[in-house]
């Protein structure tokens, strides 16, 4: 008798929200494994891997759904960060790579110790292309999902000028290939030698950069080429900057978060900074207001192209979708999809569709328990027949 | 501060987008059309040709004047011609917003100006500008008996646009608003450019004066506490700038502003003492004030709009 298992970091608000969905589901509490003991090789050393995933040590009363994983972010656990990145402080910026490919191939030695008998709410596959911007750019504009334009790949700064000057693009977003959030992420405007870049990204005191939790600007062209070289060490991902659409004031897009092939829950971030992530000033913006300016036809067509971006990944249960909408409302595109996107503490999900009501975490665990058969991989989603909110 | 969105309404009408593949039947009662090309769109040449062929241009009122693209090369200049060949056909335009353009587009000091003297000579008739943009703008002094209300929005406005302005013959301009900005973006006015503004002589209906956004806020407040032009004001708008206690006192040791309808203050760096003391001196008068902004470093204080 087994309950849910998480992989992630204990005690975090990920953990700790999807626990409380689970028993107000009625479920038996999951049991957690912590990334730092997959990451550091203790997890699949013995016996310890299948008496978390397959033992009764699952303490209450409850269904059971035997072989279950969950696979959260590691979140801010900086044991796991040192393993994953190597040793430095957290905050800082980079390392990208290295943290991907560490991530990826502890995802796979899991695969492989576990076998097949574990299901996966989350494919380890799916997980390396949402945290590869690059790759995840290249599968969303072959499956037809609408995404912004991307510059073929750059090294440095002054690569990064001389494709633009040959796209004849201004504004671009220049991205971190891997990693999340906004980490690293600059808005550069570049015309001749007047050059503009804001980031979370911040010099730190002994070299090298850290994220800050306010945008920073740089005008002096010696300071962005520092900082777009600093980040090309890991590989970077450049796409067009699209004028995203504005409401009250400020600059919006969209984060929604697609379950079982519907979209779930959607929120509306706001900025005045071109940096729109909610932890770097963004705020939670006026959903109604977006819907009122959308109407109720763009609505549904950006709806349906999250739903359309989260396809791509159709082994994978809850994706979350960024999307922005263009300053003449009429195209939507998908800037990223994220794995662990569903951390909303306290958003219930779309009026009038299946979600309503309930929080990110247990529309998944409803999800699970109730509209999708454990046994199958998520490509069986039932809910796609449930139409979303209107 | 960013500027984050289009214009809802201008000139107390809503704003229609010019903006859908086929024309819009023309909703009823008077709008505000809005014309402009997006990041990748059609030419903004296109887009207006377009708009004459679909609307009446003889009914057109009130113009709304978006991005019109990107480059160096793509200055206002190319929108401004449009207009002023366009003007024989806009017999009724009496309000213009020209450069209705958001940070998503362009940063406000990077949008691209030109000399937008040939506006009012083209359009005699108008009674209301608004521009957005400094950077590169010119002005000729001008001549107006019909223009009632000037802005320009800017992250640094020219000292020889300010003094153009100052050197007009504006008899029925009553509305006047200009963003100063910063020196680090153009914003190069000295307050003895806006000498002849504040002296008035040259605006006779003023009502409504805005010198705001400004690094030099608190030398425009001392100026105004003796300013010959603020007897006939009922709103005075000096909000948006570096305001300390230093203006705010300059402000309330210098000539009544009772008679004040209402006065702008919004984002500034005043004490509490000092708002309250402000209070207090001008009982009569609507205060627009807000929580002053943070500033642990005088070193840091800043505009609200510069960028």
């Amino acid at each position: 008798m087994t309950a849910i298992t998480i992989l992630g970091y204990p005690g975090d608000r990920r953990v700790l929200g999807f626990t409380a969905a689970c028993r107000a589901e009625g479920l038996r509490p999951p049991r957690v494994l912590s990334w730092a003991s997959l990451l550091d090789g203790s997890l699949l050393d013995g016996a310890l891997l299948d008496g978390a995933l397959h033992d009764g040590a699952a303490p209450a009363e409850g269904p059971d759904f035997p072989g279950l994983l969950r696979v959260d972010s590691p979140g801010e656990d900086p044991v796991a960060d040192a393993l994953l990145r190597g040793p430095g402080d957290p905050a800082r910026v980079g390392g990208g790579a290295r943290w991907h490919a560490t991530l990826t191939a502890a995802l796979e030695r899991l695969r492989a110790a576990a076998g097949p008998g574990l299901t996966w709410l989350s494919d380890p596959g799916d997980i390396a292309v949402m945290f590869d911007k690059r790759r995840c750019h290249a599968r969303l504009h072959a499956a037809g999902v609408p995404v912004p334009g991307a510059l073929p790949p750059v090294d440095g700064y002054r690569a990064l000028r001389d494709a633009m000057a040959q796209a004849g693009w201004e504004r671009v977003f220049v991205k971190p290939a891997h990693g999340s959030s906004a980490s690293g992420v600059v808005a550069l405007a570049a015309r001749g030698g007047r050059v503009r870049a804001v980031s979370s990204a911040v010099p730190a005191p002994g070299g090298g950069y850290v994220n800050s939790l306010k945008v920073a600007r740089y005008e002096r062209e010696p300071a962005v080429a520092g900082l777009i070289d600093a980040l090309a060490a890991d590989g970077l991902h450049v796409e067009r900057w699209v004028p995203k659409a504005g409401v009250h004031g400020r600059a919006f897009d969209l984060r929604v978060v697609v379950t079982g092939g519907t979209p779930t829950h959607a929120v509306a971030r706001t900025s005045r900074t071109p940096i729109t992530n909610l932890h770097l000033g963004g705020q939670r913006g006026d959903l109604a207001a977006v819907r009122e300016l959308l109407g109720p036809a763009r609505w549904r067509q950006a709806l349906d192209v999250c739903a359309q971006a989260a396809a791509c990944f159709p082994a994978t249960l809850m994706a979350g979708v960024d999307l922005l909408a263009d300053t003449g409302l009429r195209r939507f595109l998908v800037g990223e999809v994220n794995a662990f996107g569903d951390l909303l503490p306290g958003l219930t999900g779309l009026p009038g569709g299946p979600a309503e009501g309930l929080d990110t975490y247990t529309t998944q665990v409803r999800a699970v328990t109730s509209g999708l058969d454990p046994g199958q991989p998520w490509k069986a989603r039932t809910w796609k027949t449930v139409p979303c909110g209107t | 501060m960013t500027v984050n969105q289009h214009l809802t309404s201008f000139a107390g009408v809503p704003v229609v987008e010019f903006s859908d593949d086929g024309p819009r039947p023309a909703p009823a009662g008077e709008v505000a059309w809005a014309i402009r090309t997006e990041y990748d769109g059609e030419p903004f040449e296109a887009v207006f040709a377009r708009f004459l062929a679909a609307v009446d241009p003889g009914e057109v009122t009130r113009l709304v004047v978006g991005y019109w693209g990107q480059g160096y090369e793509t200055s206002s200049e190319g929108p401004l011609r449009l207009l002023v060949e366009a003007a024989p056909r806009l017999p009724k335009l009496t309000a213009l917003f020209f450069g209705d353009i958001v940070m998503e587009e362009d940063e406000i000091s990077w949008i691209t100006q030109c000399d937008i003297t040939p506006l009012l000579a083209a359009y005699p008739a108008l009674e209301r500008l608004d521009v957005r943009g400094g950077n590169e703008l010119r002005l000729s002094p001008l001549a107006s008996t019909a223009l009632k209300v000037l802005r320009i929005e800017s992250g640094g406005l020219p000292a020889a646009v300010v003094r153009a302005i100052g050197a007009s013959d504006l008899p029925a301009l009553e509305t006047l608003e200009l963003w100063l900005g910063v020196g680090e973006y153009g914003g190069d006015a000295a307050i003895g450019d806006l000498a002849p503004i504040l002296g008035g002589e040259r605006l006779p209906a003023l009502a409504s004066l805005g010198l705001m956004d400004s690094e030099i806020e608190d030398e425009i407040c001392a100026a105004i506490a003796s300013a010959p032009v603020v007897a006939r004001l009922s709103r005075l708008s000096l909000s948006m700038g570096v305001l300390t206690d230093d203006g705010a006192q300059a402000l309330l040791s210098g000539q009544p502003l009772g008679h004040l309808r209402e006065l702008d203050l919004r984002h500034h760096f005043l004490s509490d003492p000092m708002v309250a003391r402000l209070r207090a001196a001008l009982p009569q008068v609507v205060l627009l004030i807000d929580e002053a902004e943070k500033d642990e470093n005088p070193e840091w204080r800043y505009v609200a709009v510069s960028e």
